[in-house]
């Protein structure tokens, strides 16, 4: 009688079980990669890319339809660059553009697409930055980004920022240049994930109609996570180009 | 109870992990709640994101147009400006042609005018000349009879007495007498 309760358990253990944390890795070279994670960002290039070309084929004055929405979402993040960066946005709107459209589309693929259709040996497909490989290595691309904007324009007297306003401050700035990327990654990493594991358990409790504002909420969070982190983004390039000049 | 369970394990049998394939459960890839998020998704974001362009392409259309009006009557504006300077300088050249020709008249007009009337000055300052002259020539005329006249009549008085009187009365009656026997 006990052991079979005990069965019973087991087996619901089964169904009810989510699974996070399982990851499908490839061996290239001598790394471990997250083979879930490389498919779905495939996927999303895949999308942006195809997208973008046929909507920009056989262009014409007056836009209609993909033309049109495509200028649009242009007009969109460049007003974003410029109202962060000032003057010189131009050089950084397809930077933040990029940001921008990826993190956005790779969300809101992983929360639209059923991936779970796809089964794969270990670990599930979902959105690509739902892994803390992909949101570092965002937030590293722009801390890359934000150096070298600042070095470009002003030289080795960027270093000269650290001790503004007043030298007390410089260890601070310093931990600044540390923890820009890190609350960028984990900002977006921690949304995302937290997304999409409520949803699981929502779905794997309920499964019919209760996850539906969920995934709604999911669906707005996910939009403005990519929105915050290109806007930061813009802001840290605008900060470190901004000054006497 | 094990009946419940039972249908439960039943419906979460999906094949041992290790394979690649595609999952038919229904109830874990969520395919309901997906297509009525899409769904509500494109019912909303249709009309709502339409909306956005059509203003976007209603706005481009009218910045076109307003920019091509306004070329248009700039060109208007153009043309009828270089009309105008046409029909101005040929005005002017006319104006430039008369002109000369009317400065000309003008000229031997004036100058014709002002030689009269200096003639005129000339002929009135002769004339004027010569009335002061004869007035003058009148005036010392009359003042030397005058003195003439008083010198006389001073010489007159002076050596004028009866004896005198009596002998020009005398000669007189005898000049008068002789005069009546001529016209006789």
């Amino acid at each position: 009688m006990l052991s079979c309760s005990i069965n019973t358990l087991k087996g619901l253990y089964d169904i009810s079980g989510v699974e996070v944390g399982q990851h499908f890795y490839w061996q290239i070279g001598g790394f471990q990669v997250h083979g879930q994670v490389l498919i779905t960002s495939w996927v999303v290039i895949a999308i942006l890319l195809g997208s973008a070309t046929i909507a920009v084929r056989n262009p014409q004055t007056i836009p209609t339809g993909s033309q049109n929405f495509f200028e649009y979402v242009l007009e969109f993040i460049r007003d974003v660059s410029k109202t962060q960066i000032g003057e010189e946005y131009g050089p950084w709107v397809p930077f933040i553009g990029t940001m921008f459209l990826f993190i956005f589309v790779s969300n809101w693929s992983g929360a639209l697409l059923p991936w779970k259709i796809i089964q794969l040996p270990h670990g599930e497909l979902a959105a690509p930055t739902n892994d803390i490989n992909t949101t570092v290595a965002l937030a590293l691309l722009t801390s890359v980004a934000y150096f070298y904007a600042g070095l470009t324009k002003k030289g080795l007297s960027y270093f000269g920022k650290y001790i503004q306003p007043t030298p007390i401050l410089l260890p601070i700035n310093i931990l600044e240049d540390f923890t820009k990327p890190l609350s960028l990654s984990f900002r977006l990493f921690g949304n995302i994930l937290a997304d999409e594991l409520v949803v699981v358990v929502l779905v794997s409790l309920v499964p019919s109609v209760v996850p539906i504002p969920v995934m709604f909420l999911g669906l707005f969070t996910s939009g403005i996570q990519a929105l915050i982190f290109a806007t930061l983004a813009a802001a840290y390039i605008g900060e470190s180009m901004e000054g006497h000049h | 109870m094990k009946n419940v369970t039972d249908s439960f394990l039943s419906l979460g049998h999906w094949p041992s992990a290790g394979s690649f394939g595609f999952n038919t459960d229904i109830l874990a890839t969520n395919p309901i709640n997906l297509s009525v998020v899409i769904g509500v998704l494109i019912f909303f974001g249709k009309g709502v994101l339409s909306d956005l362009l059509d203003n976007r392409k209603q706005r481009i259309l009218n910045t076109i147009r307003n920019s091509e009006e306004l070329r248009g009557g700039a060109i208007e504006q153009l043309e009828k400006a270089r009309a105008r300077l046409r029909k101005v300088e040929m005005e002017a050249d006319q104006f430039r042609v008369n002109g000369y020709s009317e400065i000309e008249r003008e000229k031997w007009n004036l100058i014709n005018s002002t030689s009269k009337t200096l003639e005129q000055l000339e002929n009135y300052k002769n004339e004027t000349i010569q009335f002061e002259q004869q007035r003058a020539i009148n005036q010392v005329r009359q003042r030397v009879f005058q003195q003439a006249l008083q010198g006389a009549l001073g010489t007159l008085n002076s050596c004028l007495n009866n004896e005198l009187h009596l002998r020009t009365i005398s000669a007189n009656i005898g000049m008068l007498g002789a005069m009546k026997e001529i016209t006789d």
